[in-house]
């Protein structure tokens, strides 16, 4: 039986530190986690150590649907070289569907251009380095 | 609410500008020493006067390369410095520091310097200089984030979807900047701009281009603070800092997670000028609306109540003087006279402290306003970075 291998050393990039491990993890399964408060219930982004509105340490990270809408969106025509990376790229924050005012950044799968404010989107993965790496895509049926 | 006991008590006494550059060749150091001489000198001062030194170049800094204070006073040998710090790199920032100081006694005079120095990461020019191979960036985020400079691209974005505004009414922000930096020889940019070169420079992070964003120099700014009754007996008119403010929207530095556009940063600067200040916006003679970014500046023009919210892009237009290819907001005020940010050089505010301390005290040269009583300071952005400052000329030394 093989050991697997550490999360840290499949994102050998990312800035990984206790309190977002969880993120990260969830990357590998294709899931986006995100810390989910046991006390009020609420998600918050990016991962902190408490609750931003209620204070509790009580956190549980959980998956969510990946599912939202393009509340920020811009097109990098150049910007820092990285793995897998080419210029023009989109890069989107989206407002998640469990809850208003959550979001996440990340890019869009090629192709995409600038997608517009308002987009349905939901995730998809993309292979970064041999590790799962999210992207959004237009949802079925979405117009641009 | 909040009080402001120290209202007219600190005075900027003296200043000292090396003037911007996009391909020098000289330390940091180098700059900054030249830069608080020079301020020093200009406030007829000297050495062992200096009580305090403070610089912008503390944690977060842009100018991520020394000297910080202490290396400041090693350099200069100042024997008698009793309060000394790094703080944030937008000027306001420190400038508040400096003035706690003094106000509480701490120390009498203050030396307060601010400098740019371009990096490997913001300048191509600089990325060939073996100078500064050593450098390394604060910012090193993978591409696929909305934070920094990438946040207000972001929310230029949405700023451009809520609002009827279009790629001219930014690039009037620009062309202003470099209409104004032509008569200012501290400038980087001094040559012409019209609107369709604008419209027709590259983008970089759309819908933003090369011509939104302001430029990576190489510079610095020394002011000299003490209090009003000191700066009384020093050789240049005093200026008073009437109010000074800073703005730290709840969402910070997760710029992605900001509620949305209609409160940030920005929104509590002019709560806490309107709150503190005896002048209203009638009273402004000149005006100072950070232009890091073309987008800010209108959020600006809509949060300070020069116009309404979402109209920034009709008030622009009526602000426009076209034979003078500038803005004159009622038909008389400038706006950002050395050039802006976008032109003069990104210094975080730095330039217009400077600026608006030469036009108060009547030193502004060709470009000297006619006796100007009130400069308005709306400077950095939405996050971290918003701040504010009302200085007025001293009328009773
Ligand atoms: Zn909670």
């Amino acid at each position: 039986m093989t050991t697997p291998i550490p999360v840290w050393e499949r994102y050998p990039a990312a800035p990984i530190d206790q309190d977002n491990v969880a993120l990260y993890k969830g990357w590998l399964r294709h899931e986006l986690t995100l810390p989910r408060c046991g006390n009020c219930g609420k998600w918050h982004a990016p991962s902190y150590p408490l609750c931003p509105f209620c204070w509790s340490f009580d956190l549980i990270p959980t998956p969510l649907s990946g599912r939202g809408t393009v509340h920020l969106s811009i097109l990098l025509h150049q910007g820092p070289s990285a793995k897998g990376v080419s210029y023009p790229y989109p890069v989107v924050t989206v407002e998640l569907a469990e809850q208003a005012g959550l979001r996440f950044t990340s890019t869009a799968v090629e192709g995409c251009g600038r997608l517009a404010i308002g987009t349905p989107v939901e995730l998809a993965w993309l292979d970064r380095d041999g590790a799962p790496f999210p992207a959004f895509r237009p949802r079925d049926g979405a117009t641009q | 609410m909040t009080g402001n006991r120290i209202q007219d008590r600190i005075a900027i006494a003296g200043v000292g500008s090396t003037g911007y550059t996009r391909d020098g060749n000289r330390t940091a150091r180098s700059l900054a020493a030249e830069a608080a001489v020079s301020a020093i000198r200009d406030a007829g001062l000297d050495r062992a006067d200096i009580g305090g030194v403070i610089s912008s170049a503390g944690v977060g800094s842009w100018t991520i390369v020394p000297p910080g204070a202490t290396e400041m006073v090693a350099m200069l040998r100042l024997p008698n410095v009793t309060y000394f710090g790094d703080g944030n790199p937008v000027i306001v920032s420190p400038l508040l520091d400096a003035m706690h100081a003094i106000y509480s006694g701490t120390c009498d005079t203050v030396l307060l310097y601010h400098y740019n120095y371009r990096t490997p990461f913001s300048s191509r020019r600089a990325a060939d200089d073996p100078f500064r191979r050593h450098i390394r960036g604060y910012d090193n985020l993978p591409p696929e984030n909305a934070r920094n400079a990438a946040a207000y691209a972001a929310w230029a974005s949405r700023y451009l979807h809520e609002n009827s505004i279009d790629r001219e009414h930014l690039g009037r922000v620009a062309v202003n900047s470099r209409t104004n930096a032509r008569s200012n020889p501290l400038a980087a940019m001094r040559s012409p701009l019209t609107l369709d070169e604008y419209l027709a420079a590259r983008l970089v992070r759309e819908p933003l281009g090369m011509l939104d964003m302001d430029l990576p120099v190489d510079g610095a700014e020394a002011f000299i603070l003490t209090t009003s009754e000191h700066a009384r007996d020093l050789p240049h008119t005093p200026v008073l800092v009437h109010t000074a403010a800073e703005g730290l929207v709840d969402t910070a530095s997760d710029e992605e997670q900001l509620a949305s556009l209609a409160h940030h940063g920005q929104d509590i600067v002019v709560r806490q000028l309107r709150a503190r200040s005896q002048r209203s916006l009638n009273d402004v003679d000149v005006a100072y609306v950070y232009d890091g970014f073309t987008f800010i500046t209108l959020s600006w023009f809509e949060k300070l109540g020069w116009c309404a919210p979402g109209e920034a892009g009709p008030f622009l237009d009526h602000a426009w003087h076209d034979e003078q290819q500038r803005l004159l907001v009622d038909g008389r005020v400038p706006v950002n006279p050395q050039g802006g940010m976008l032109s003069e050089g990104g210094t975080q505010g730095a330039g217009f402290v400077r600026d608006a301390v030469h036009q108060l005290r009547g030193t502004a040269g060709d470009r000297q306003i006619d006796d100007p009583r009130t400069a308005l300071l709306a400077i950095g952005g939405f996050f971290y970075n918003s701040q504010g400052a009302v200085l007025i000329r001293d009328d009773n030394r």
